[in-house]
């Protein structure tokens, strides 16, 4: 279990989390949602323990992260960013490699997780390619592919891996598929927890689900279970309806077109 | 499938390997060449000699007095400080993840060349080009002036307990124009004489290189270059970013120091040794990364071996073209080092790969 307990963050004055508890569970797909400025990114940054200065505890397979020294968390988490900027001109396969930076195995070993990794995110056909040519998605894929190879190997404590709205700037197609594939991985006894825009995506593949707002948390539970209107729309301020889709057995919003006063520039500001 | 790992490990060791072929027929031209021209065949014997072989074999005596007091270890020290400032540019230019990055911008050459200057012009004492101040003195003010600008360019860097990149690089621009005020005040004081004196040790020069000087920096030298090699692969995962690095389980604080202090002694110590030598620490990892590719397990063992071998030929031609006088070797390796990076940018653009 990864775990949050009351969790705060400031930056000088301003707080930006409160008192967040927060589990992800080994085997499940967690998700966050909330408006932009909610805290998302920070918590995530918290949970990574990439800020430090925190107040509250969070505990990784029960041990506090603060105990843990950077190449040890990198055994039991993965990072995935929204975007990744490489210096210098890197090949597909050694960008996946740099995932196995922290592990003490062999060649072979590390090869054998390459190979699996590669296939499965579809990034094989293109190992040596020179990584800034490629396009946005083909990017992402490989950075997920270098997450994944991070916590690849079965072990007997659980791993987690943390993505950062990782789609934010995909075609749908190339969206649904990071997503699958995180899904996916959940099975090989991985955690997963992803910050999510879209709402309905989030619904579609997250089996908890936490609403967060003005750095607390508004609700969390059960994914379908608190997808409803009232948590939506106290969360972002904005008049949903809520849906039931029957081909995925599973809701969906669409925002109202709510006619508000006439747009004017003055008062918008 | 698979082999695609274990063809680009022979890859890298092919090219370390004929980079180091490369460097040792240099290095065997280099004790050749020079006013007295010894035969490939006895610098051969000597040196085999040296370690206790063909002990029946008679040599020419001159030949081996000139060989073992003066081009011996000159050549060593070309080596030394060739490799140190090839290894602190790669290593530097990858902990800033920036192309543009080369040792003098954490203030090392700057504070080096005032400290220098500062002695030479308001020392009080005339200072002779071959004089023990020109050997002794300079050298270990040139490395302590090189230290203390680096340590102040990283303390003012330092952000609640890390070190900020973009602190630092505008930092280390900052001292190194502060270093250009105190040097152009003291020439705007000094006379001809100590004028020739500082322009020169400016241009660099390996001239100065003994057994005595080489038993202190020597050790330094090596020390800090291997070291610098075993951050390869930090520096690799450094490449996507700080964060990034830190969460595939780099402690990037601790990389950060030991590699700005190792590449600060390398240079400090280069500088101490020859003077100011421009130019190699940021054109030789270039020149194998355009040439080759950009794992830094190639570039900086590459770069030992790439900035010793353009330091070695620079120094052939330094010696040759106007013997018996030498050239500047500051003059040679940008003479050389230049046209021939841009022949490989021009290259690189064509193929479209920058």
């Amino acid at each position: 279990m990864y775990q949050a307990s009351n969790i705060s963050f400031r930056v000088r004055d301003k707080i930006i989390l409160r008192d967040i508890n927060l589990n992800i569970e080994p085997g499940a797909f967690t998700a966050i949602v909330g408006p932009n400025g909610a805290g998302k990114s920070t918590l995530l940054k918290v949970m990574a323990h990439e800020h430090t200065h925190y107040h509250g505890d969070v505990t990784i397979n029960g041990k506090a992260a603060r105990s843990y020294s950077a190449k040890e968390l990198a055994w039991v988490r993965a990072v995935l960013p929204q975007t990744t900027t490489v210096q210098f001109t890197f090949t597909v396969e050694q960008i996946v490699m740099l995932g196995r930076h922290g592990h003490k195995a062999t060649q072979k070993e590390n090869a054998a997780i390459l190979e699996e990794v590669m296939t499965l995110t579809g990034t094989d056909h293109f190992r040596e390619r020179n990584y800034l040519t490629l396009s946005g998605g083909e990017k992402q894929r490989v950075q997920l592919a270098r997450v994944l190879a991070q916590v690849w190997e079965e072990t007997v404590y659980p791993r987690y891996i943390l993505l950062d709205e990782p789609t934010s700037s995909l075609d749908i197609a190339q969206q649904q598929l990071i997503f699958s594939l995180a899904k996916q991985v959940c099975e090989r006894n991985i955690g997963v927890m992803a910050i999510i825009h879209d709402l309905n995506q989030a619904v579609q593949f997250a089996d908890h689900l936490y609403f967060l707002r003005g750095g607390k948390i508004i609700a969390f539970g059960g994914a379908q279970q608190v997808f409803t209107k009232s948590n939506i729309e106290e969360t972002f301020c904005c008049r949903v309806n809520v849906y039931h889709d029957p081909c995925n057995n599973c809701p969906y919003i669409i925002p109202e077109r709510t006619v508000q006063q006439p747009l004017s520039i003055s008062s918008k500001v | 499938m698979n082999l695609a790992l274990p063809i680009r490990e022979y890859r890298t060791a092919i090219i370390l390997s004929a980079l180091g072929i490369g460097l040792v027929i240099a290095v065997v031209l280099s004790l050749t060449i020079g006013a007295v021209s010894i035969p490939v065949a006895d610098v051969a014997i000597i040196m085999l000699q040296k370690v206790g072989l063909f002990q029946n074999i008679a040599v020419d005596s001159m030949h081996e007095v000139v060989l073992s007091t003066i081009r011996i270890p000159r050549i060593i020290m070309t080596i030394l400080i060739g490799a140190a400032l090839g290894v602190s540019g790669a290593a530097l230019q990858g902990l800033f993840r920036n192309p543009l990055v080369e040792p003098s911008l954490i203030g090392v050459s700057g504070g080096s060349a005032a400290a220098v200057v500062l002695m030479i012009v308001f020392g009080g004492v005339v200072i002779q080009a071959d004089g023990w101040m020109y050997t002794i003195l300079l050298p270990v003010l040139a490395f302590a002036g090189g230290l203390t600008a680096t340590f102040t360019v990283l303390r003012l860097s330092n952000q609640t307990g890390r070190t900020n990149i973009a602190v630092l690089v505008l930092t280390g621009v900052a001292i190194n124009a502060l270093a250009g005020a105190v040097i152009g005040l003291a020439i705007f004081y000094a006379d001809e004489n100590q004028l020739r004196t500082f322009t020169f040790w400016t241009l660099g020069d390996l001239g100065g290189a003994s057994w005595d000087k080489l038993m202190i920096a020597s050790p330094l030298l090596i020390l800090s270059s291997v070291g610098l090699i075993f951050f390869s692969p930090t520096l690799n995962a450094l490449a996507l970013g700080e964060a990034e690095a830190y969460h595939v389980g780099v402690d990037v604080e601790y990389t950060k120091r030991i590699v700005i202090f190792l590449s600060a002694l390398a240079v400090g110590v280069s500088v101490s040794l020859a003077g100011m030598i421009g130019f190699i620490g940021l054109i030789v990892p270039h020149v194998i990364r355009v040439s080759f590719y950009a794992d830094n397990r190639l570039v900086l063992p590459g770069s030992i071996i790439g900035g010793a071998l353009l330091l070695v030929l620079s120094d052939i031609v330094a010696r040759t073209v106007v013997s018996p006088s030498e050239l500047p070797i500051g003059v040679v390796t940008a003479l050389i080092g230049a046209p021939f990076f841009i022949g490989l940018l021009m290259n690189a653009k064509r193929k479209n790969e920058l």
